[in-house]
């Protein structure tokens, strides 16, 4: 018996240090316009059961610090994906990439090559990553950000 | 659509974006495709570096069927009565995110107003449906009878033609509407025309394609989200309108000469056939004049003047020669009549 708590002890840390922290999770929705309760058209967010071209996603980033300790320097990177556009962020305090996460910035500040070595103002669609730094999330605390984007 | 959460043993900081189809068309994203967003999160414990943490989700793109018959030319196609192979002409373009066949089915009005402002009177005949096979730009013997497109990829259009027969005795400006039908079918084999598509009923089910129709024509009676688009065209007749007048005067006589001449034995007669074709028609073309002498008359040679002019009701001494006789019977050709003008054929006889 005391051979195997102490196996048991051996094995607790290793298993802790090889837990979860913090749990992240990605949500995509589908934003859908239904006639509401007085007959006028609701949005609603649905689950992307039935999306087709054209149509507008919602996509929510979950996330939470279930260790003992804060989490520091704490950044979400998410690519857009290649048959999403990129329709804005939701959530404030996002910063974007438009060529792959290599430099980062608001939107303002970003441009896209043009034809023959020239360059434009980046828009959103221009988007290829998008990011949210937190510089702690206290142990125990969580949250979600999202951003929109269109279905090609 | 799926949720994981995964701990990644490597320390890569920017996952792959999905690998899904990037389209760069109006149809969109091909239907089946799944958009997979992968998020990855950083951070520190203290001031060690915690193994990056990564996330996806994914869902399937669901098919929207869409597509438009529409008519092209935005005229009426003007036709002879009795012409065949007469051509009113569509497109076909498919705006759904997948192929698809489309079932063709042509279709006449019965009265009522055609679209570019007839009034549908008759009906062509012989009714059959191309398309441009040989991508010439128009009709022609190297077009293949169709009824339906095969196979109609995203983003694609066909040129698809109704060819018909004009009946006889049509005239100057009766017209005949046409209707082209197109049904959203399944691509599923090609070389042969699929299932009607129709829209997925009941709840809609994750990692399964399901199907909206969202064709939203609604122009010209289209009911829209049906599966079914169509289109109108119209066939207007130009016809000519030729009256044939035969008049004769007396040239001279032996006895009187030129001066007030009668139809005595001996006398020379002059005979005009004047074919005059009414304004507004089409031109006559191929015109053959025959006419039998009376049995007391002989031609006189070199008298047959073709192409000749009226005056009134007179009609002129101009023309040229040409025509011939034979056993009695003049014949002769004419030179095209346009509207509103007239020919002459005119000779003379001697009274026997």
């Amino acid at each position: 018996m005391k051979r195997l708590i102490a196996l048991f002890a051996l094995v607790a840390p290793v298993a802790a240090l090889a837990a979860d922290n913090v749990t992240l999770s990605s949500h995509a929705f589908v934003e859908k316009v239904k006639p509401g309760p007085n007959g006028k058209p609701v949005t609603v967010l649905e689950e992307p059961k039935l999306v087709t071209p054209g149509e507008k996603l919602v996509f929510e980033l979950s996330y939470r610090n279930q260790g003992a300790q804060p989490a520091t320097g704490f950044v979400i990177t998410d690519p857009i994906p290649s048959a999403v556009t990129f329709a804005g962020a939701v959530s404030p305090g996002a910063v974007y990439s438009v060529d792959g996460g290599r430099t980062w910035g608001p939107l303002a500040a970003l441009r896209v090559a043009t034809a023959n070595g020239a360059s434009r103002p980046a828009t959103a669609a221009d988007v290829t990553t998008v990011r949210w730094s937190f510089p702690a999330i206290p142990a125990g605390a969580g949250g979600k950000v999202s951003f929109r984007g269109v279905v090609k | 659509m799926t949720r994981t959460q995964r701990l990644l043993a490597s320390a890569s900081v920017l996952a792959a974006a999905s690998i899904t189809a990037s389209p760069a068309f109006a149809a969109g994203t091909t239907s089946g495709t799944t958009i997979t967003n992968t998020v990855t999160l950083t951070y520190n414990v203290g001031t060690v570096a915690q193994t990056p943490v990564n996330a996806s989700d994914s869902f399937l793109v669901d098919r929207k069927v869409s597509f438009t018959v529409s008519e092209v030319g935005s005229a009426t196609t003007s036709v002879s009565p009795g012409e065949t192979n007469v051509v009113t002409t569509f497109q076909v373009t498919n705006s759904s995110n997948a192929t698809i066949d489309v079932a063709l089915a042509a279709g006449q009005l019965s009265g009522g107003t055609t679209t570019h402002g007839g009034t549908d009177d008759f009906d062509v005949t012989g009714v059959k449906i191309y398309t441009d096979s040989n991508n010439s730009g128009g009709f022609d013997a190297g077009d293949t009878q169709i009824t339906y497109l095969d196979q109609l990829a995203a983003d694609s259009s066909k040129t698809v033609y109704i060819v018909a027969a004009v009946p006889q005795g049509r005239s100057t400006g009766d017209v005949a509407g046409v209707k082209l039908t197109g049904t959203a079918s399944e691509a599923t084999a090609a070389g042969s025309l699929g299932a009607t598509i129709t829209a997925s009923s009941g709840a809609n089910v994750a990692n399964q394609v399901d199907t909206v129709l969202a064709e939203a024509n609604t122009a010209n009676g289209n009911t829209a989200y049906d599966g079914i688009d169509f289109a109108f065209d119209d066939y207007t007749v130009l016809a000519a309108a030729l009256t044939v007048t035969k008049t004769s005067r007396v040239v001279s006589d032996p006895v009187n000469g030129a001066t007030n001449p009668k139809a005595i034995p001996g006398a020379t007669v002059e005979y005009c056939i004047a074919v005059a074709n009414g304004s507004g028609g089409a031109a006559a073309t191929n015109i053959q004049v025959s006419d039998t002498l009376p049995a007391q008359t002989q031609i006189v040679a070199g008298s047959i003047k073709v192409d000749g002019t009226v005056t009134g009701s007179t009609c002129n001494s101009d023309g040229t020669a040409g025509g011939s006789e034979s056993g009695g019977v003049v014949t002769a050709s004419l030179s095209n009549v346009a509207a509103g003008s007239t020919r002459t054929l005119v000779f003379r006889v001697t009274v026997n």
